[in-house]
């Protein structure tokens, strides 16, 4: 086997080694590992998409986690206010549409619960069971999620297109916050920090190969993470390899000298903030829907300063090693919270297992440029280039000498 | 029949007019050389002409196409196509990616055999064969000047401007960018060429324009720009300065060294 085939045999060996877990691990806290998994999963889309941003394209945005919480919030937003009824309530915002109503509820923020303040809840009260309203399904929420998070990537591509490096991230993070602080402040819509309840992936549960699956079990959304994070790598993939790839990576090196190719610097560089922020608001979109609260810390500095080490840790020139870097790395942090003592003072690594981290972001930064994974993942592809080089370099010598001999 | 028409160009960077009224037609594969001292105004003019700076005033044709108003790549598109002053290639895109990007961006694929036996023969005459699959970051200054040549080989446009070819680079490598200019200009195609080697110059181009603070000073042969005074006092040096010379024209060098 060619040293170059290396990686896509462990990629595969490591695709089998997830799809096989649920079903061969045995090793305790089965939930718990699972649970680790499926965060796993969901950082790894998050930290492969922002490599495409930051690592291919050269777009160093802070906002990655806006758009993933913008997709959240969507679906959170649009579960929690949309409902249908064949009846009309009367008292609700509510729209006919093909002999049902579309039930708009109205926001009562965190102040009360009480039916008399729901409208929704007063016409269930009112019917007395009598009416059977039906929330809006999960996967409606998940689509209209995306597409948010694209159309908002558009916005920030569109307004970004003249700010480079510190200045692009400045305003990335500007955005961000100003999200992060809207919801928040609009406690009345959003609940603020008390965050907005979803329901679960599978609601009613799931029966797969005649096996009944609860809402609360781990293996649906294990799975449906796992298939998202691999067909995000299969798009980011796709992409890298085509033009978009070489146009978004001549744009990272010289925008100017893109554009004096014929490259249209500006459509691929709003393009690539619509991919990679639709990717994030999917992920949101799935994540949110699978721990079934949002709230505004998930759009906080510190997560996003986490998928950028998690990508730069293993090296952000590499969406596969991103991906990787980030399952790994939300292993290790958890692994890390087992506190331990050291003569007699107990060492509590909830808080320390962060400052360890933030001391392998800074050698990695340090001596590592690259990443951890980019130079081993190098090795393989692109070890034999210097031997091939030298080679070729030979040969054209010998031809010439041949040749100045023959003349 | 390539044709560029520019006419009454201004550009104003503040209070700083650094192209003023600038006129000037290139008409079929000529070979024009354009010469001045720092701060001449040569880059901007080339900028403006390839769409990365909007002029204040004036227009441009090419082949008939107003491209002035254009942004960069379309136009490239419209045939175009320049390097520039401090190499620019894809430092962390290999050789062969680097001659794909002007290939794909005129919808060309790269994954097609054509392309890439046409990148191979580029980087064949180029004498860089050997390095395709080395990041360009990994050539020399002047191996990295002639990869941005051999982009525009396959970017194929009708007019290039070379900004500054030979500065730099080793004899032997000029050899092969003499070879490139020949080659280029055979196969039909107008350049443009700035430099400050006025050896080289004079000896490629049968037309020169001179730019000095912003005015286009001369427009002719080079034997008559040669004996300028208006060129001589502005960029060539003193006639005094140039007596030393005597007949060596190829010593001649601009009066801001």
């Amino acid at each position: 086997m060619k040293r170059q085939n290396v990686p896509q045999l462990l990629g595969a060996l490591i695709v089998a080694f997830f799809v096989a877990f649920p079903f061969v691990y045995s090793g305790g806290n089965y939930d718990y590992i699972m649970h680790i998994c499926i965060i796993g999963f969901f950082y790894a889309i998050l930290a492969s998409s922002w490599s495409m941003l930051a690592g291919y394209a050269g777009q160093f945005s802070f906002g990655h986690m806006a758009f993933m919480g913008l997709g959240a919030y969507t679906t959170a937003l649009f579960c929690h206010y949309f409902f249908i009824s064949p009846e009309p309530t009367g008292i609700c915002t509510e729209f006919a549409i093909g002999g049902h109503y579309l039930i708009v509820k109205n926001p009562i923020g965190v102040t009360s619960t009480t039916l008399t303040q729901d409208c929704l809840a007063q016409a269930m009260d009112k019917w007395n069971g009598t009416v059977e309203v039906t929330p809006m399904p999960v996967w409606l929420g998940v689509i209209l999620g995306t597409i948010v998070g694209g159309i908002f990537g558009l916005l920030i591509g569109l307004l970004v297109l003249r700010l480079r490096a510190a200045y692009l991230a400045l305003f990335t993070l500007g955005f961000s916050e100003i999200l992060r602080a809207t919801i928040s402040a609009e406690i009345q819509i959003t609940r603020g920090q008390a965050g907005l309840e979803l329901p679960s992936l599978f609601e009613n549960g799931i029966t797969i190969a005649g096996h009944f699956f609860s809402k609360t079990d781990k293996i649906p959304p294990y799975f449906v993470m796992l298939f998202l994070l691999l067909g995000c790598l299969a798009v980011l993939y796709w992409l890298s390899q085509s033009r978009f790839g070489l146009f978004v990576r001549a744009l990272r090196e010289d925008q100017d000298a893109a554009a004096a190719l014929g490259v249209n610097t500006t459509r691929y560089k709003v393009l690539v903030f619509v991919v990679t922020s639709s990717m994030a608001a999917l992920a949101g979109t799935v994540y949110a829907h699978y721990v079934t609260i949002i709230t505004p810390n998930n759009l906080m500095i510190l997560q996003m300063s986490l998928v950028v080490a998690m990508a730069v840790i293993a090296g952000v020139e590499s969406f596969i090693a991103a991906a990787i870097g980030a399952i790994l790395i939300e292993f290790i942090l958890e692994m890390l919270r087992t506190n331990f003592s050291i003569g007699g003072v107990t060492v509590d690594m909830t808080l320390w297992r962060l400052v360890f981290f933030g001391i392998v972001l800074m050698l990695t930064l340090r001596f590592a440029r690259n990443g951890l994974l980019v130079p081993i993942i190098d090795f393989f592809t692109r070890g034999h280039v210097a031997a091939e080089t030298v080679a070729r370099r030979s040969d054209e010598a010998a031809d010439t000498e041949r040749r100045e001999t023959q003349s | 029949m390539i044709e560029l028409s520019v006419s009454r160009l201004n550009k104003r960077f503040g209070g700083n007019h650094v192209l003023k009224d600038i006129s000037f037609d290139i008409r079929g594969a000529e070979m024009v050389g354009l010469i001045g001292p720092n701060g001449a105004g040569k880059t901007t003019l080339t900028n403006v002409l390839d769409g990365a700076v909007k002029p204040n005033s004036g227009t441009v044709y090419l082949n008939g196409t107003r491209i002035d108003q254009l942004p960069s790549f379309e136009v490239a598109k419209a045939g175009l196509g320049r390097t520039f002053q401090v190499t620019r290639s894809f430092r962390r895109m290999t050789v062969l990616e680097n001659l794909y990007v002007p290939a794909m961006a005129q919808g060309r694929s790269h994954k097609s055999n054509e392309v890439k036996e046409e990148a191979l023969e580029v980087l064949d005459f180029l004498t860089m064969a050997h390095l395709r699959n080395e990041y360009a970051r990994a050539l020399s200054g002047g191996q990295q000047k002639l990869l941005e040549l051999g982009r525009l080989l396959m970017l194929d446009p009708d007019l290039i401007i070379l900004d500054e070819p030979f500065a730099g680079v080793h004899p032997k490598l000029m050899e092969v960018i003499y070879e490139y200019i020949r080659r280029v200009n055979e196969r039909g195609k107008a350049m443009i060429i700035i430099s400050h080697q006025m050896d080289s110059i004079f000896a490629l181009c049968k037309r020169l324009l001179v730019l000095n603070y912003g005015d286009l000073i001369a427009d002719d042969t080079p034997e008559k720009v040669k004996n300028d005074p208006v060129v001589i006092e502005a960029y060539l040096g003193t006639t005094e300065d140039r007596s030393g010379t005597g007949q060596h024209d190829d010593e001649t060098r601009p009066a801001d060294g």
